[in-house]
């Protein structure tokens, strides 16, 4: 067993459970299919490279024969058997390039074709699954576990395939020429067997061990690298460099202690079947052969040649077996990904009429347990604007988020134009449905690509006209290449900046419904007014959903609606609720007062 | 390789390493020789001569390389325990001492790698595949040696194919290392736009953009396949040729063997045992060539440590002693990565006194507040806190004048308590809680199951930005620093939450000097002194009211934000 570095790094376990074989053989089989012929082809070739492997040691073993009959022959007769000696390295080395190739190049059309796949899939899974995972673990599955595949798809198939055929074809060539010097020989492999069945012994309980070694140096060190710039700042790093170097200590002692018996025994048991070895028993046990004249000596030849393939096949799988686990798991992180239930379509897709939204009933929770929302009623009507308030946590930004669909309600329905959203097919409702949310990202293209992201076609007066809309063309005509400037290269655009592309891209878009969150307001304090001159014209006579905070922004709201614990408690104009004197009026009174207080007098 | 190692590793592994080496050396001999024993056996046994005394000496020979791979294994791993030791401990030592300004989000991603998986890597290198190396050159050199001892013509004929060997390795991996930067540049490509396609899923389907009207990403995608060809079309003919070139030895000693035999100028039964060697002189190359990607991968995991430790670290000698808390900046300018952020800035906070700073984004506001706490070196001029120079000061010392409470609030995995408890570790339970009630986190433990003993996630999931303030607040209310550094929320809070906050701030301010960063209006107007700054640079200084009087740039702003804040998203019907 050979510990090599990727069997060593630490690697986070595997959250889909991908570690389990079974399902992830099943699965890799079926990722595979697209390029199922072209392994097949590869298999053939790499069949012919396994057994013309052979045919120059057994040209050798026949060219000592003729060359060590005295006379027989003739001048002319070694040649016939070098060419074919020559010919088999050529065919061997054709076959194998050949096999690498299409494996290669299967690779890479099938490294697309996932990443296509996936990206596809991924258009169509709840945005909320975004919600719960980082964009990071998207990167890790699209693009590392899918190159790490590759040692699977290019290599190890190939290999394992050559490590049986190749010890076969010798085998069978060995019993040919002699079966009783071919049984002895083969002793080492029982030798062998032995003492890898010994240093396999309580192998899980090692992995187990190792694998929590593992995680708890994983952990010491994302500890460490990620919160030193905080302990820093409490001048506190000599103690948390320590609690890090002990931890680093500890897994360098688990680590010496844990390898160090495998190590002897891998050494011990490499030894037995070692070329050299074989060689040797090889040469031992052929001279005694020939010394007791049960077999010529030329005969030793072919298993001096040709010994030393029988074992070869236990190094190949040890090396790889690594390797091959790591990409099992990968495919498995992929299969996972694409297992993913996407969002249903409607398979016969229903046309809204109005800009009404009708939430009834809606009952909804993240983890099937915790209920967010209960049974929530609401009406909009058309060019009306609604107000949701209350505290953190009582499911104001769940509720709006439901209208564009990021999650479907658990029951209930949210209704657009007369028709429920999940009969309504997403292009479809997304021409009736915007939103413009907090936290803004702008696509690393061109300004004006960013704007017109939902109408590739617009022209660019129409783009322009959108951006004055938005209080923002002027800053983007000072742009290194104006609307042609690239986000993130050559236009660098603050957070108040960037908010006012997004406006300007929900401008072009034009939908009559709006999903607003009112923080986008005051995201930045240096570009507030302008800010809000571009929202007041892009909520200018649309259907209104606006999730609120600042109380004083939405009291000119045709309706409030208080949410509490996932109901809602309260509803009303701003008037009709201070007179109410619910909860609404008590946030409000503490909305003013707050907002004169100051926290740094003495 | 072995120089950056040896480097990277320091000189008291010096001595240990060479042993290694030696014993790996020694090993690669000895497969050599226990190759080159099978000509002897084999013309004994082929001549009919004696073979015992071969046979013995082979049997020798073996045993020797058994007990000299066995050797030099546990040689290699004693090697690669020490790097991975020692690495640990240079990192964190290093780490430990960089300026808190050279921890950004990316770098702290990159080193939490190179910690990880960069140092198994290196690891892997003295552990593992130097022998892959070594062997791949001592052994087939010992062959050849033996060749020549044997037979010179044949030694002639295998030698000669030497320089193309080394020629085809050389040429192959140039291909293969253009190739891998090309490799990486496209893989970068497509990771950041798989990066963006999943931000950005929201806007993408509100627009109408799934995956396949997603041109960006699909280019980036079809790219990266389009690289791997090229890649695999450049070196796959450049691997080819070097398997070419190892078989050609084989062939050369073939033809060269069977004209002498022919012509009668060698022993037959020797030249059987050459060729038998010649099918042995290239497997260690092989080998080799197997793990040349594992190679490279450590030897970037290697220089990406060695740069790391090269960084700089912040100069840490002072013995300074703090006077009354005030802090003073005169003439500081600051760059960074070659763009001034910072120019010719001088002001004074008074003991005591709150300033607050303000002026539009990017205008150096943040910077300035970091400078303060030594996250960087002023590139010119001096910053001052509570009377010295903060570059005298032992960090120990000027972290104990200065409490930061910035807006990206980092929680720990661990309790809520623990989190709090990092302002002063030392601190009893009842001064944590009271801290934490204070600055009114009571409120959060009373909602979460499990109390002060609850866990917060590692981002801190499981609370708003309003409540990590909190805690971060209770953290410096712990501390008990005289100056705090304070970024003013702009996230829209909700009520409730915004009242806790106030509660929690007024209590941190109190008989405290405070530098803000301040965004409300409330606080703006009630300082002591208004520091407004633009591009780098201070345009104006004084009270509320005397800038006000003054009519410029501060008065403009504080028109415009006023207006602002009387925004209403629609008037009333």
């Amino acid at each position: 067993m050979t510990i090599t570095a990727e069997a060593a790094a630490p690697v986070a376990p595997a959250p889909d459970g991908a570690g389990t074989p079974a399902p992830g053989r099943a699965a890799l089989i079926a990722l595979l299919a697209p390029i199922r012929p072209r392994l097949i082809a590869a298999a053939a070739f790499q069949l012919v490279y396994a057994i013309s492997a052979l045919v120059p040691f057994v040209c050798v073993a026949e060219l000592a024969r003729v060359l060590l009959s005295p006379g027989a022959g003739g001048p002319g007769r070694p040649w016939p058997i070098a060419a074919l000696a020559v010919a088999g390295l050529l065919i061997r080395f054709l076959s194998f390039g050949a096999a690498g190739a299409i494996t290669h190049f299967a690779d890479a059309d099938l490294q697309l074709h996932l990443r296509r796949r996936m990206a596809a899939h991924l258009s169509r899974v709840p945005l909320g699954w975004f919600g719960e995972r980082n964009s990071g673990h998207v990167k890790k599955v699209l693009q590392d576990d899918v190159r790490e595949m590759h040692h699977l798809i290019a290599h190890a198939a190939l290999d394992l395939l050559a490590a049986v055929v190749t010890p076969l074809a010798a085998l069978v060539y060995l019993l040919y020429v002699d079966w009783r010097l071919t049984l002895v020989v083969l002793i080492p492999v029982p030798l062998f067997a032995a003492a890898f069945a010994i240093m396999m012994r309580g192998y899980d309980e090692q992995m187990r061990r190792w694998s929590e070694a593992n995680s708890r140096i994983s952990s010491a060190v994302v500890e460490f690298v990620q919160g030193i710039a905080v302990i820093k700042t409490f001048g506190q790093t000599r103690r948390s460099y320590r609690r890090f170097a002990e931890a680093a200590d500890d897994f360098a002692d688990f680590f010496g202690a844990w390898v160090r018996p495998m190590l002897r025994l891998s050494g011990l048991s490499m030894a037995f079947i070692s070329p050299p070895a074989m060689l040797l028993v090889s040469a031992a046990s052929g001279a005694l052969f020939a010394a007791n004249g049960w077999i010529e000596p030329v005969d030793v030849l072919p298993f001096v040649l040709v010994g030393v393939a029988l074992t070869a096949p236990f190094l190949v799988l040890d090396m790889g077996s690594m390797r091959l686990r790591s990409a099992a798991e990968s495919a498995g992180r992929v299969a996972a990904l694409l297992d993913t239930p996407p969002l249903p379509e409607p398979e016969t897709p229903v046309r809204p009429v109005g800009h009404a939204v009708d939430f009834r009933d809606v009952s909804f929770s993240y983890d099937g347990t915790t209920p967010v929302l209960r049974e929530v009623s609401l009406s909009l009507e058309p060019g009306t604007v609604t107000a949701l308030v209350g505290p953190s946590g009582s499911g104001k930004s769940t509720l709006a988020k439901l209208l564009p669909r990021f999650y479907d309600p658990e029951s209930g329905q949210v209704v657009v134009g007369g028709a429920d959203v999940r009969a309504i097919g997403s292009a479809e409702l997304y021409h009736h449905v915007g939103f413009v949310l907090q936290d803004v990202h702008l696509l690393r293209t061109s300004v004006a690509d960013n704007i017109a992201l939902g109408h590739p076609d617009a022209g660019r007066e129409e783009i322009e006209r959108m951006a004055r809309a938005a209080q923002i063309h002027d800053r983007i005509v000072e742009l290194p290449r104006g609307y042609d400037s690239v986000i993130g290269e050559d236009a660098h655009l603050s957070g108040g900046e960037a908010q006012r592309v997004a406006i300007a891209r929900a401008l072009l878009a034009d939908a009559p419904i709006l999903v607003l969150d009112e923080a986008t307001a005051f995201a930045d304090p240096e570009s507030e007014s302008a800010i809000q001159d571009a929202l007041s014209t892009l909520v200018a006579g649309r259907t209104l959903l606006v999730i609120a905070h600042r109380l004083s922004t939405i009291t000119g709201a045709d309706q409030i609606a208080v949410l509490d614990g996932g109901r809602i408690t309260e509803r009303g104009t701003h008037d009709e609720l201070l007179a109410a004197d619910g909860l609404y009026a008590r946030m409000w009174a503490a909305h003013v007062r707050d907002d004169e207080r100051d926290w740094t007098a003495r | 390789m072995i120089g950056e190692l040896g480097a990277v590793l320091g000189p008291e592994h010096g001595a240990r390493l060479r042993r290694s080496l030696l014993a790996m050396a020694v090993y690669g001999v000895l497969q050599g020789l226990s190759f080159a024993m099978l000509v002897p056996v084999l013309r004994a046994l082929l001549s009919g001569e004696s073979v015992g005394p071969w046979l013995a000496a082979f049997a020798a020979v073996v045993v020797a390389t058994a007990v000299a791979s066995y050797v030099q294994a546990q040689y290699g791993y004693a090697v690669g325990l020490a790097a991975l030791r020692t690495l640990y401990h240079r990192l964190g030592d290093h780490v430990a001492g960089l300026p808190v300004g050279w921890f950004s989000a990316d770098r702290v991603g990159r080193l939490g790698q190179l910690v990880g998986k960069g140092v198994m890597d290196v690891m892997s290198v003295p552990a593992h595949l130097l022998q892959v190396v070594v062997s791949a050159v001592a052994a087939p050199a010992t062959v050849l040696v033996c060749m020549f001892v044997f037979d010179w013509r044949l030694g002639l004929a295998a030698l000669l194919t030497a320089p193309f060997l080394w020629l085809a390795f050389r040429w192959t991996q140039s291909l293969v290392q253009r190739s891998d930067t090309a490799m990486d540049d496209a893989g970068a490509e497509g990771a950041d736009r798989v990066v963006e396609f999943a931000r950005q899923q929201p806007s993408l389907r509100a627009f109408g953009r799934t995956a396949d009207g997603y041109d960006l990403l699909d280019d980036a995608l079809v790219r990266q396949r389009s690289t791997l060809r090229r890649l695999l079309r450049t070196t796959l003919p450049g691997l080819g040729t070097v398997a070419l070139t190892v078989q050609l030895a084989f062939t050369a000693i073939l033809i060269a063997g069977c004209s002498l035999a022919l012509g009668g100028a060698v022993d037959v039964p020797e030249l059987v045992g050459v060729l038998v060697l010649a099918v042995r002189f290239t497997e260690p190359l092989l080998a080799a060539a197997d793990v040349g990607g594992e190679l490279r991968m450590a030897r970037g995991s290697l220089r990406r440590i060695k740069a790391v430790l090269d960084t700089p670290p912040l100069p840490a000698t002072g013995t300074a002693r703090a006077g009354e808390p005030s802090i003073e900046l005169d003439g500081v300018g600051f760059a960074y990565a070659e763009r001034p952020v910072l120019r010719d800035v001088s002001l004074t906070v008074a003991p005591r006194t709150v300033t607050a700073l303000v002026g539009p984004s990017g205008s150096g506001k943040t910077t300035l507040t970091r400078l303060i706490a030594r996250f960087w070196d002023a590139g010119s001029g001096v910053v001052r806190v509570s009377g010295n120079d903060v570059r005298d000061y032992a960090p120990e010392e000027l972290m104990a004048q200065l409490s930061i409470v910035f807006q990206d609030v980092y929680l720990f995995e661990g309790t809520l308590e623990d989190n709090i408890r990092i302002g002063r570790p030392e601190a009893t339970d009842e001064e944590v809680r009271e801290a934490g009630r204070l600055a009114r986190v009571d409120e959060i433990a009373e909602r979460l199951p499990g109390g002060w003993q609850a866990r917060v996630g590692e981002a801190g999931a499981t609370l708003s930005g309003g409540e990590r303030q909190r805690v971060s607040i209770a953290r410096a209310m712990l501390k008990d620093a005289p100056i705090v550094l304070l970024d003013e929320a702009t996230a829209a809070l909700d009520p409730e939450n915004e009242s806790a906050l106030i509660d929690a701030l007024a209590t941190l301010a109190r008989d405290r000097t405070l530098l803000v960063i301040a965004h409300r209006l409330t606080t703006i107007a009630a300082a002591d002194q208004i520091v407004m700054l633009e591009g780098g640079a201070v345009v104006e200084r004084g009270t509320h009211q005397e800038l006000l009087d003054l009519d410029g740039r501060y008065a403009a702003f504080w028109t415009e934000r006023t207006r602002a804040r009387g925004w209403r998203l629609t008037q009333p019907a």
